[in-house]
Formats: structure tokens, C-alpha cells, sequence
């Protein structure tokens, strides 16, 4: 352990950074705890940790190019790598504590009653310049592309990172297909206007009026999960006629759902067609 | 019943205001924009406080409403459109959508 007033803090942040990325993380970054001015009340670093002062961030362990090649929808649904940056989050909290002597909590993944995550992970991504968030909507690196991401908020003073500028989405390739065809890759794939979540503009190399159909979202991303449970349940209790009712609760529907449900330890991302399209980072997802 | 949910007569009352007034469907959400055009959304907290309701009333009503929005042939469509859109990619690549773009930033 290292007393607090021999810390020389940007060299233990350097040392943070060397053992996330020995323990896997492609990035790590730092926000300040006082740069959530954006996230409501009651879901700020402090609201979790009194006296917060930074909000470290680490980020990796994508899915590999081969899940992305799979013809398989379902092949990713259960093969979702994000525990590990979780996994991660939580021994930099331990190791910070241990380390430097300071409060560290790693953000619990998940919702709280709310349903709202319990401190937005992906914008202290976005703070911290590990990536920055798309006209999709996850946070994306601007070599690596989309990732997952874990956060540590810690009473430690660590000093902070600035969002990255120029950002990484639209990226280049995107704001010449706007150009050429009033499109992107996400938004030719999921439209608003044809049942799909997503509309937007490009201006100036940024993208503007960006609609987001978060509860449209839901029914793609948490397909077979606790929304479709829900949804299927309700249906099957209101089925009068129980020949009909055995055939909803036995349906491939319902039970895959709770095979999902049963995979999973915290959550699951069902749909990630808007990235498998995504130019950014596609490089590291393409092999022979 | 033995655990707090909010009365149907109030949900429906609320249930498309507070749905349009929370994140559910963002428009212009993103940071960068100026002032003038960003619309970040209303919190729970923030959504009680415009209608005067209890935040734990806002917060049942949206969460409901979030789940009530679209039915359960959503759900089976998601399946589909996931279906198409994998298969299209691993037969085409990205040639599916900009495999042209791709190519010309390499250059």
C-alpha cells in the first residue's frame, strides 16, 4: 500500500493503464467524477460513491471477426464477451484500494428499478476518450470500433482525459456514402422510417438531427430476454383455450427466451446488426 | 396486492406524455449540438416535477409504457429483420451496404 501523500497521480494512473491492458483492456481512460453534469441526478459517480473524484474506464474483449461472420444471428447472443471488461472493472476497483488506498467501486452492470443503468457507462467512455459515442448509439474507439467497456469510480484523483475530438463516428467512409446516397451503413440497416430505430443527418462532418427509437431498440436487442419474457408471458396467461396456451408456452419463442435468460449473468445484447455494418474498426473484423 | 404498481386509469392518463418526454425515443440527444437544438430528454425526477406527479409514479408509468409500446409481433419481426440483415453480411460482407467507401479510404 502506498500512502496517499506519496502518490504521484499521474504515474499511477500510467500504472492502472499498464495493468489493464496486461489484464486484457485494448484502452483505458480517465472522466471526472465532476464531468457527469449530463447524467440525471441520482446517476452520477457520487451517487455511488460519495467523494467520487475520477471515473476510470477500461475497454476491450469485442467480440472476435469471427462472430461477426457468422450466418447465425443467435451465435452472439450467447457468446457476448462484456463480463470480461466487468471481470476486469471490478479487480482494478480491488487493486486500486489495495494499491493506493482509496475508495474504488467498479459500476455494477445492469438496471437498477428504474430500468436505467446505474451510472451511464458509455458516457464516461465518451468523457474519459475511450471512444466516442455513434450515430447507433454505443460507444465506438476510433481504431478498434465497437467495444465493451467497464468503469471504476474511485475516490483517487486521477487526472483526466478529454473526449476525443475529431470523434470517432461518422467516420470518413460514412460521410461519403451520406454524401453520394443520404445514408449510412446503420441507418440504411435499421431505419426509422421503415421500422427501424435509427434516422440522422450528416452536416459539417458530424451527424445531426439523429432520432434513436430506444424502446424499438428493446424489442431487437433484448429480443429473447426479459422484455420478450414479459411480452409472451402476458399473451400466454390471456390464452383461453389451454391446447393453444401449451403451444405458446412450448413455442420456440418462449423457450429460447428463457435458455437466454438462463445464459445470462447480468444482460445480454441480442442485435448488433447496426455495428456488424460499421466501418470503423472493420479492419480488425475481417481475417482469410 | 402486495407490491407497489400504478393504477391502469393513471397509466393511461400519463403513459404517451411520459414516454415522450423521457428517453424512450431520442431526438437530437448527442452532446455537440448547440443549446438551442439539443434535446436531451427528461429524467424521472425532472418528468414528476413538470406534471407534478410522484417520481415513483413517473418512473412505474415509463418503465410500463416502455415495455407496452410496441406489441409482440415486434418481437417476432426483430427476428426476422436480425435473420436478413446477418445473412445478407456473411454472404456480401460489407459490399451489403459500402464496401465501395471501404475501398476508396485505403487508397
Amino acid at each position: 500500500m502506498t500512502a496517499q501523500n506519496k502518490i504521484d497521480f499521474a504515474t499511477a494512473k500510467s500504472e492502472l493503464a499498464a495493468i489493464a491492458g496486461k489484464s486484457g483492456a485494448l484502452v483505458s481512460g480517465v472522466a471526472s467524477a465532476g464531468a457527469f453534469d449530463d447524467a440525471p441526478e441520482g446517476y452520477r459517480p457520487a451517487d455511488i460513491l460519495p467523494h467520487a473524484k475520477s471515473v476510470l474506464v477500461v475497454g476491450g474483449a469485442q467480440p472476435r471477426a469471427g462472430d461477426w461472420q457468422s450466418p447465425n444471428y443467435q451465435h452472439m447472443e450467447v457468446t457476448t464477451t462484456s463480463d470480461r471488461m466487468q471481470t476486469l472493472a471490478l479487480k482494478m476497483a480491488r487493486f486500486i484500494e489495495d494499491r493506493f488506498s482509496y475508495y474504488a467501486v467498479a459500476v455494477p452492470a445492469g438496471v437498477d428499478r428504474g430500468q436505467q443503468p446505474f451510472m451511464s457507462i458509455s458516457m464516461a467512455a465518451d468523457l474519459a476518450g475511450c471512444g466516442s459515442k455513434s450515430l447507433a448509439g454505443p460507444v465506438l474507439h476510433p481504431e478498434f470500433g465497437f467495444m465493451y467497456y467497464g468503469a471504476i469510480i474511485t475516490t483517487m484523483p486521477l487526472p483526466a482525459d478529454k473526449p476525443l475530438d475529431p470523434p470517432a463516428c461518422p467516420a470518413p467512409e460514412c460521410v461519403r456514402m451520406y454524401e453520394a446516397e443520404g445514408t449510412t451503413p446503420c441507418l440504411n440497416t435499421c431505419p426509422a422510417k421503415a421500422g427501424g430505430c435509427l434516422d440522422g443527418r450528416i452536416e459539417d462532418g458530424r451527424f445531426t438531427e439523429r432520432q434513436y427509437d430506444a424502446t424499438r431498440c428493446a424489442t431487437r436487442v433484448q429480443n429473447y430476454w426479459v422484455p420478450g419474457f414479459q411480452k409472451v408471458l402476458g399473451a400466454t396467461l390471456q390464452e383461453p383455450d389451454a391446447e393453444k396456451q401449451k403451444m405458446m408456452l412450448f413455442s420456440s419463442m418462449f423457450s429460447r427466451t428463457l435458455w437466454s435468460m438462463t445464459y445470462s449473468n447480468v444482460a445480454q445484447g441480442q442485435c448488433a446488426e447496426c455495428m456488424r455494418v460499421c466501418p470503423v474498426g472493420y479492419e480488425y473484423r475481417t481475417k482469410n | 396486492m402486495g407490491f407497489y404498481f400504478v393504477d391502469p386509469e393513471t397509466y393511461n392518463k400519463y403513459k404517451d406524455e411520459i414516454l415522450e418526454m423521457s428517453h424512450a425515443v431520442q431526438v437530437n440527444f448527442q452532446e455537440h449540438l448547440p443549446a438551442d437544438k439539443r434535446q436531451p430528454g427528461y429524467s424521472d425526477k425532472q418528468i414528476a416535477e413538470k406534471l407534478g406527479l410522484e417520481l415513483k409514479v413517473v418512473r412505474e408509468i415509463r418503465c410500463v409504457a416502455e415495455r407496452d409500446k410496441y406489441p409482440l409481433d415486434e418481437f417476432e419481426e426483430a427476428i426476422r429483420f436480425k435473420e436478413k440483415a446477418c445473412l445478407d453480411y456473411s454472404v456480401k460482407g460489407m459490399s451489403a451496404v459500402m464496401e465501395k467507401y471501404v475501398k476508396e479510404s485505403k487508397k
